[in-house]
C-alpha cells in the first residue's frame, strides 16, 4: 500500500486545488492548459494610474463566516483548500486528528488599506473595519479555525516562495510525527498596494507576460490559491488510501546577496534544488520537467535559467505557467506545485504561454507546445524577494 | 484538549541569545533592571535609537528602518554569542526564522504616503521592497553571509513558539546544524492609535517593541540551556506569565504548578511576539539563578532558591505548542 515508505522524506500528496486567473478549479485549469488559453484582465479591479494586464479570478468565491468574509486571500484560500480535500477524501476534522495548516501569502499579511490610511492621514479617526479585518486575515490561522484544525500552523511570509516554503515546513511537521495531514500552499488577491510596488520597482509588463523569451519586459500580477493535502503514510494506510503522488524532496536555501534581486550565478537557488534532489533520492537527469518560477522579469529568468542549464541537461523539459496565471506572489509556489502534480498524472505540460523566442542571455527554453511526459519524477521552483529560494521534488508513485 | 505536538522533538540547544528591548541591549545590564522593580510604565515601551547603531553593521543597513535594524542587531549578537559552537559549521547548514505579528508596517504606510503623495506610478521603490515581512531576514541573511534555509512567518497569538518549535523540526531532521530563531516588533504610531481605540480602558495594554533572537544547535551541542515548545508546561521553579495586562486579571492567574509566578509584561509591554520577551526574562532569571521580574504569586516560602527550570504561559490561549519551556544546562 505504502509505496513511498523506502523513501525517507516521502509523504503523500492526498489532493491537490487550484484557482487562478487560469481557472477556478482543476478541471477548468487543465482545460486552459491543454487549450493553451490565457486571459489577461487589461482593467483592473481597483482604481489605479496604472495600466497593465493582471490576471484575475472571476469565480464567485465561498462566503465565510461575517469577521473573514471581507479577506479574500482568505476566501480564495478555502476555495482551493476545499478542493483538495475533496480529492482527498477528506469531508471534515471531527478536532481529534491532527491536522496542521502552513499557508504563505503576501498581501493578507500586511495592513495596506489604502482608504483607512488614507482617512488617518486626513481626518485621524478612521473607522477601524480594515484593522480589525486585517487582524482576521492570518491565512494559517483562518484556515485552521475555518477546518477545526488542531496541529501545527503557520502563516509563511516569505514573499514570491512562501507558498513552496509552505509546502515545505507541512512536509516536515508530518516527518517529525507533530501532525497526520496537513493542508498547505499559498493564496493571495491582488491588491493595488502591491501593483505599485512592482511597477516602482521597474519590474511589470504593459504586455501578456513573457516567461524565459528574448522579449521579455517583466511580470503581469495574478492572483489565486494552490493547495496541496499531505498526508502521513500511515495515515493513508489506516485510511485504505493509495494516493499515487508523493512530495519525495523539498530543498530551501538564501542567496545573502541582495533585498530584491536574485545572485546573478543563482547560488541559493542552485543549493535548493540539489538538496531537493538528495532528499528525493534521485539524480538530475530523473527528473522528467520542471516547472519554473519564470516571472518574466530580465533578472529572475536570467540567473535561473543558469541554474537549470548547470544542473540539468538539455533533455529536462521546462512549463513556464505564468502566462497563464500571472505572477501569484505568495500563491505562485503553491500553485505550481499542484500544476506540476498534474503534469506528472495527466502525462503532459501545457505550451508556456508567451514563450516564442529563444533569449540570447538564458541557454534553456520552455515548451512551444503542450508536451508529453514520460517519467517519474518533476520539480518545481521558487525565487523570491530576500533571496529566498525554495524547490519541490514531486513523484508519481503509481 | 490541546494535542501533544510539541512534546515529540527533542529540545535545542540555545548556544548564544541576541536581544535589543526597551531597557537596552546588554544583557547583563538587562538581568540587573529585571531585579528591580519597573519604573512607572509609560504608555508604550520603545526601544531606544542609541541601542541601535553596530560597528558589524555599519553602512550595510543605512537604507533599512528600525524594524530592520532591531531584528539584525538582535541575531547578530545572538550569533556573537554563540561563536564558539557555531565557528566550524558551514553558513549553508544554518537556518533563519524570523517571527513577527505586525511586520514592518512603519515602512509598509511609508509606501502608502508616497503612493497617495505623488501616485500610483511613482511611490519609492527602497519603501517597497522594505515593507514586505521578509525585509529583515534578508538583512540578516546578507549581513551573516548564511546560506541555509531563512523565512519569515506571522501570527498574532503563537508566532514564536511555532518558529521555536519548527527550529526543533529542521535540527532534529538534520536540516541545519544551527538555527538563529527570534521575533521582532516595532510600534509605530498608527498601531498605537488603532491599539488605544480597539482596547482602550477595558485593560491596561502596553504596547511594547523590540527583537529577541537566539542560536539553537541540537539537543547534544553544549549551550546554555535547553528550549522547546510544549503544548502544556509541566511542574516548574518559575512561571512567566504572557499576558498584556499588569498586573494580570484574576483569570489569567496560572493552574499549573510553579514555586514562582513571574511576569515580564511591565518592562517589555506587549506584542504579538511577547512570548519571545518573556523567555528572555526567564533566560535571564535561569542565568541569575533567581527569578526577576514582577512578581505575581508565590506558592510556597523560600522563592528566592535557584531557578534550574521556567516555562512561559499564554493563560488566554488555547492553542497548541503556545509555551516554552527552558531548562538550565
Amino acid at each position: 500500500m505504502s509505496q513511498n515508505r523506502g523513501r525517507p522524506y516521502s509523504v503523500w500528496i492526498a489532493g491537490v486545488g487550484a484557482v487562478s486567473g487560469a481557472g477556478p478549479d482543476v478541471s477548468s485549469t487543465l482545460d486552459a492548459f491543454w487549450n493553451a488559453r490565457r486571459s489577461p484582465a487589461s482593467t483592473l479591479p481597483f482604481e489605479s494610474s496604472i495600466i497593465c494586464p493582471t490576471f484575475q479570478v472571476a469565480a464567485e468565491l465561498p462566503t465565510l463566516p461575517k469577521a473573514v468574509n471581507r479577506c479574500r486571500s482568505l476566501r480564495l484560500a478555502m476555495m482551493a483548500v476545499r478542493e483538495a480535500m475533496a480529492e482527498a477524501e477528506i469531508k471534515e476534522f471531527s478536532g481529534d486528528e491532527r491536522v496542521g495548516v502552513c499557508i504563505g501569502t503576501t498581501v493578507a499579511s500586511q495592513l495596506n488599506s489604502i482608504p483607512f490610511y488614507d482617512a488617518y492621514r486626513r481626518e485621524g479617526n478612521p473607522p477601524l473595519d480594515a484593522v480589525y479585518d486585517y487582524l482576521h486575515a492570518n491565512l494559517a490561522q483562518g484556515v485552521a479555525e475555518l477546518l477545526g484544525a488542531a496541529g501545527p500552523r503557520m502563516t509563511i511570509v516569505n514573499a514570491c516562495s512562501s507558498g513552496t516554503d509552505a509546502i515545505g515546513v507541512a512536509a516536515s511537521w508530518i516527518r517529525a510525527g507533530m501532525c497526520d495531514v496537513a493542508i498547505a500552499g499559498g493564496a493571495d488577491e491582488l491588491n493595488r498596494v502591491a501593483l505599485a510596488g512592482f511597477w516602482s520597482l521597474g519590474v511589470m509588463s504593459s504586455r501578456p507576460c513573457a516567461p524565459f523569451d528574448r522579449d521579455r519586459q517583466g511580470l503581469n500580477l495574478g492572483e489565486g490559491a494552490g493547495i496541496v493535502v499531505l498526508e502521513s503514510p500511515s495515515h493513508a494506510e489506516k485510511r485504505n488510501k493509495n494516493h499515487g503522488m508523493e512530495l519525495a524532496g523539498f530543498g530551501a536555501a538564501c542567496d545573502g546577496h541582495h533585498l530584491t534581486a536574485p545572485h546573478p550565478e543563482g547560488r541559493g537557488l542552485d543549493a535548493a534544488i540539489r538538496t531537493a534532489l538528495s532528499q528525493a533520492g534521485v539524480t538530475p537527469n530523473q527528473i522528467a520537467f520542471i516547472n519554473v518560477h519564470g516571472t518574466a522579469t530580465t533578472e529572475n529568468d536570467r540567473a535561473e535559467g543558469k541554474v537549470i542549464a548547470r544542473i540539468f541537461d538539455s533533455r529536462v523539459s521546462l512549463s513556464a505557467t505564468k502566462g497563464y496565471t500571472g505572477h501569484t506572489l505568495g500563491a505562485a509556489g503553491g500553485l505550481e506545485a499542484v500544476f506540476t502534480v498534474l503534469g506528472l498524472r495527466k502525462g503532459w505540460i501545457p505550451a508556456s504561454a508567451g514563450f516564442e523566442n529563444q533569449a540570447e542571455d538564458i541557454a534553456v527554453a520552455p515548451v512551444r507546445q503542450r508536451t508529453a511526459i514520460d517519467g517519474e519524477f518533476a520539480l518545481s521552483t521558487s525565487l523570491a524577494f530576500g533571496g529566498n529560494n525554495s524547490a519541490v521534488v514531486i513523484r508519481r508513485s503509481e | 484538549m490541546k494535542s501533544e505536538i510539541g512534546n515529540l522533538l527533542p529540545p535545542a540547544s540555545v548556544l548564544g541569545v541576541g536581544a535589543v528591548t526597551p531597557l537596552g541591549r546588554d544583557l547583563q545590564a538587562i538581568g540587573e533592571q529585571l531585579a528591580e522593580p519597573a519604573a512607572a510604565t509609560p504608555a508604550i515601551l520603545r526601544v531606544s535609537d542609541d541601542f541601535l547603531p553596530d560597528p558589524a553593521i555599519g553602512g550595510r543597513m543605512r537604507r533599512a528602518d528600525r524594524f530592520a535594524r532591531m531584528a539584525a542587531v538582535a541575531a547578530l549578537d545572538s550569533w556573537a554569542a554563540a561563536k564558539d559552537a557555531c565557528a566550524n559549521v558551514p553558513k549553508q547548514r544554518v537556518g533563519l526564522i524570523v517571527a513577527s505579528g505586525f511586520g514592518p508596517h512603519c515602512r509598509g504606510f511609508r509606501f502608502l504616503d508616497g503612493l497617495l503623495d505623488c501616485g500610483d506610478s511613482d511611490a519609492l521603490p527602497t519603501d517597497f521592497s522594505h515593507s514586505v515581512h521578509g525585509a529583515a531576514a534578508a538583512y540578516i541573511t546578507e549581513l551573516l553571509e548564511l546560506r541555509g534555509p531563512s523565512l519569515s512567518t506571522t501570527d498574532f497569538e503563537i508566532g514564536f513558539e511555532q518558529a521555536v518549535l519548527l527550529a526543533q523540526c529542521w535540527l532534529d531532521q538534520r536540516a541545519c546544524d544551527r538555527v538563529i530563531v527570534g521575533a521582532v516588533e516595532e510600534i509605530g504610531e498608527v498601531l498605537i492609535h488603532c491599539a488605544s481605540r480597539m482596547l482602550g480602558g477595558e485593560r491596561k495594554f502596553v504596547p511594547g517593541e523590540g527583537a529577541v533572537f537566539m542560536t539553537l544547535g541540537p539537543a547534544d551541542a553544549a549551550g546554555l540551556a535547553r528550549l522547546e515548545a510544549i503544548a502544556q508546561p509541566p511542574e516548574v521553579d518559575l512561571m512567566v506569565l504572557d499576558v498584556p495586562a499588569n498586573p494580570p486579571m484574576a483569570t489569567e492567574r496560572p493552574t499549573i504548578a510553579a514555586r514562582i509566578t513571574t511576569t515580564f509584561s511591565p518592562y517589555f509591554g506587549h506584542s504579538p511576539s511577547s512570548s519571545a520577551f518573556q523567555l528572555l526574562g526567564g533566560f535571564l532569571s535561569l542565568r541569575a539563578g533567581r527569578p526577576l521580574g514582577r512578581l505575581v504569586a508565590t506558592a510556597s516560602p523560600g522563592h528566592l532558591a535557584a531557578v534550574d527550570k521556567v516555562a512561559t504561559f499564554k493563560p488566554s490561549c488555547d492553542l497548541r505548542a503556545a509555551s516554552l519551556l527552558m531548562t538550565k544546562a
